[in-house]
């Protein structure tokens, strides 16, 4: 099950490199803890006993192809599902919504489209708090939008206050669900900086579900793999940030991440087609 | 595209032709006056109705009843579809219920609502009632079960519940289809409301048209019918104009 990750993990340790920036952690972030956690829907198990702990602040990414139970987890964590075995924790106890704020970006922005942008981030707050959202709304650069409809703004715009509405909540945890999968590939950097720079200054944990690799070298600072609903693959990036893409190291990194990801599927499928 | 005075004139026409054809013709003698009587003496006849005072009497009898049984029916359409939309026990209470109702004709109930409620307002009113009610509660209904759910998703992310997430995001989502329901209503109203003013009564355009039969005034019968043509335009406009206000966020309400 594990083969090639000795060499995934070689190379995984031979990027990290001294990294003297000390990090600014939220005093909300949230520390995540997974206790041999299943989900089944049905006879159907989507997640097998999984054993997972992310520390306070950290950047993860959650890659894995589709049905992996990738979303499952995120979804879990998010708790919009519940485990059907198993323990999940935040900060060594069960959800409590007063002290961990968890909040939630898209692949589709999921604004909505009656509100003005502005109402949109502030969506849910009231007096001093929604104050706020013009200075979230300028954060991500879209404080002259704040009185235009949604449909009004391209895709990167739309997530932007996405993004935006998710900041003002101050979270201690950000779940973002391939938000980023729908952008063309500019806006997409853009967007991957806008999160990392943002990230960098406030310090909430982040979960990234994708299935760019790509995405996830250049912001995680750990990667997980899910497969068939087990981690088939975790490692650690400590990588200096900003990140370069043209870095051969992770290059190598991510063109190897691809490989695994890659020959569980042709092993599948050179399995099915002897069966016939 | 700016429009010139030429595009704003051209769906005006074909009616003025009609029009001008139907005078022309009236006052050749051809067609018996008493049976197709011309535009100008409908234009007379509106007139010295206007001037007595009557038709704005008879204008207001028809609206007012319109507008109570429209109250009185989109209210409990709405109340009914809001809250079958949100709950399914209430939906598995009451839906087939409703549906049953809503087959049978509410026109083909004319004589028994005589028979029930007299031949005063409340049976014109219950008609129309009856009518309009289930347009409404047809759409609402489906407005709010039809809203994305993905909206209502991220709305309970954001720790919106009850009434934040009605108000939010369920009403706003549902308005575009309790619009349509609204506005199909406002036609279902006035087909009521010609047929319930054949019951008898003193005051209403109904009681201009089936007064007027009576004394073979044609003129005032195509009057009536011209009104109620301009009171269904008239609504369907002010149901637009709430529309283009309520749903300006929308891009085909724009």
């Amino acid at each position: 099950m594990y083969f090639k990750i000795n060499e995934v993990d070689k190379l995984a340790s031979e990027v990290i490199t001294e990294n003297d920036d000390v990090k600014q952690l939220s005093p909300h972030a949230v520390q995540i803890d997974l206790l041999h956690a299943s989900k089944s829907f049905g006879k159907n198990k989507v997640l097998k006993e999984i054993q997972l702990s992310i520390e306070k602040g950290q950047f993860i990414a959650v890659i894995g192809k589709s049905g992996s139970g990738k979303s499952t987890l995120l979804r879990i964590i998010a708790g919009l599902d519940k485990l059907s075995e198993g323990e999940l924790l935040y900060n060594h106890s069960p959800l409590d919504e007063s002290t961990v704020n968890i909040t939630m970006m898209y692949q589709d922005s999921r604004l909505l489209p009656w509100k003005k942008v502005i109402d949109n981030v502030s969506l849910g707050l009231e007096g001093k708090e929604a104050e706020k959202a013009e200075r979230v709304l300028e954060a991500v650069g879209l404080i002259d939008f704040k009185d235009e409809w949604p449909s009004t703004l391209s895709g990167g715009q739309q997530q932007r206050v996405a993004l935006a509405r998710a900041l003002i909540h101050e979270p201690s945890l950000l779940l973002l669900d391939e938000p980023l999968s729908a952008l063309d590939a500019f806006t997409r950097l853009e967007m991957q900086n806008l999160i990392e720079t943002i990230w960098s200054n406030l310090g909430f944990t982040t979960l990234l579900v994708t299935h760019d690799v790509r995405e996830a070298v250049r912001l995680a600072d750990r990667i997980i793999l899910i497969e068939d609903g087990n981690i088939g693959l975790d490692i650690t990036i400590a990588n200096p940030r900003p990140r370069q893409l043209s870095d051969p190291k992770l290059a190598l990194l991510e063109e190897e991440i691809l490989q695994r990801i890659m020959n569980g599927e042709m092993k599948s499928v050179s399995e099915k087609s002897v069966s016939l | 595209m700016k429009e010139t005075w030429y595009d704003e004139l051209q769906p005006w026409i074909i009616p003025s032709i009609l029009l001008i054809g139907w005078q022309v013709i009236a006052s050749s003698g051809v067609v018996s006056e008493t049976l197709f009587p011309s535009p100008l003496s409908v234009i007379v006849s509106a007139w010295e109705l206007t001037i007595s005072g009557e038709l704005f009497n008879h204008i207001m009898a028809s609206l007012g009843r319109a507008g109570l049984g429209m109250i009185i029916g989109g209210a409990i359409g709405f109340i009914f579809g809001i809250l079958n939309g949100l709950s399914n026990k209430a939906y598995r209470y009451t839906d087939t219920t409703i549906q049953m109702i809503r087959n049978v004709p509410h026109l083909a109930l004319l004589p028994l609502v005589i028979v029930w409620f007299g031949i005063g307002e409340s049976s014109k009113v219950f008609l129309v009632v009856l009518g309009v009610l289930f347009p409404i509660y047809v759409n609402t209904f489906h407005g709010i079960r039809n809203v994305n759910p993905g909206l209502v998703e991220m709305g309970k992310m954001y720790k919106l519940k009850g009434w934040k997430l009605f108000k939010n995001i369920l009403l706003p989502g549902a308005l575009p289809s309790i619009f349509v329901g609204i506005r199909y209503a406002l036609g279902v109203m006035w087909l009521t409301l010609i047929i319930a003013e054949t019951i008898p009564t003193q005051v209403g355009i109904g009681y201009l048209a089936t007064n007027a039969r009576e004394f073979m005034q044609t003129d005032i019968i195509i009057l009536s019918i011209i009104i109620y043509a301009l009171l269904g335009k008239l609504a369907d406009l002010t149901a637009r104009f709430g529309e283009k206000r309520l749903l300006k966020w929308n891009e085909s309400y724009r």
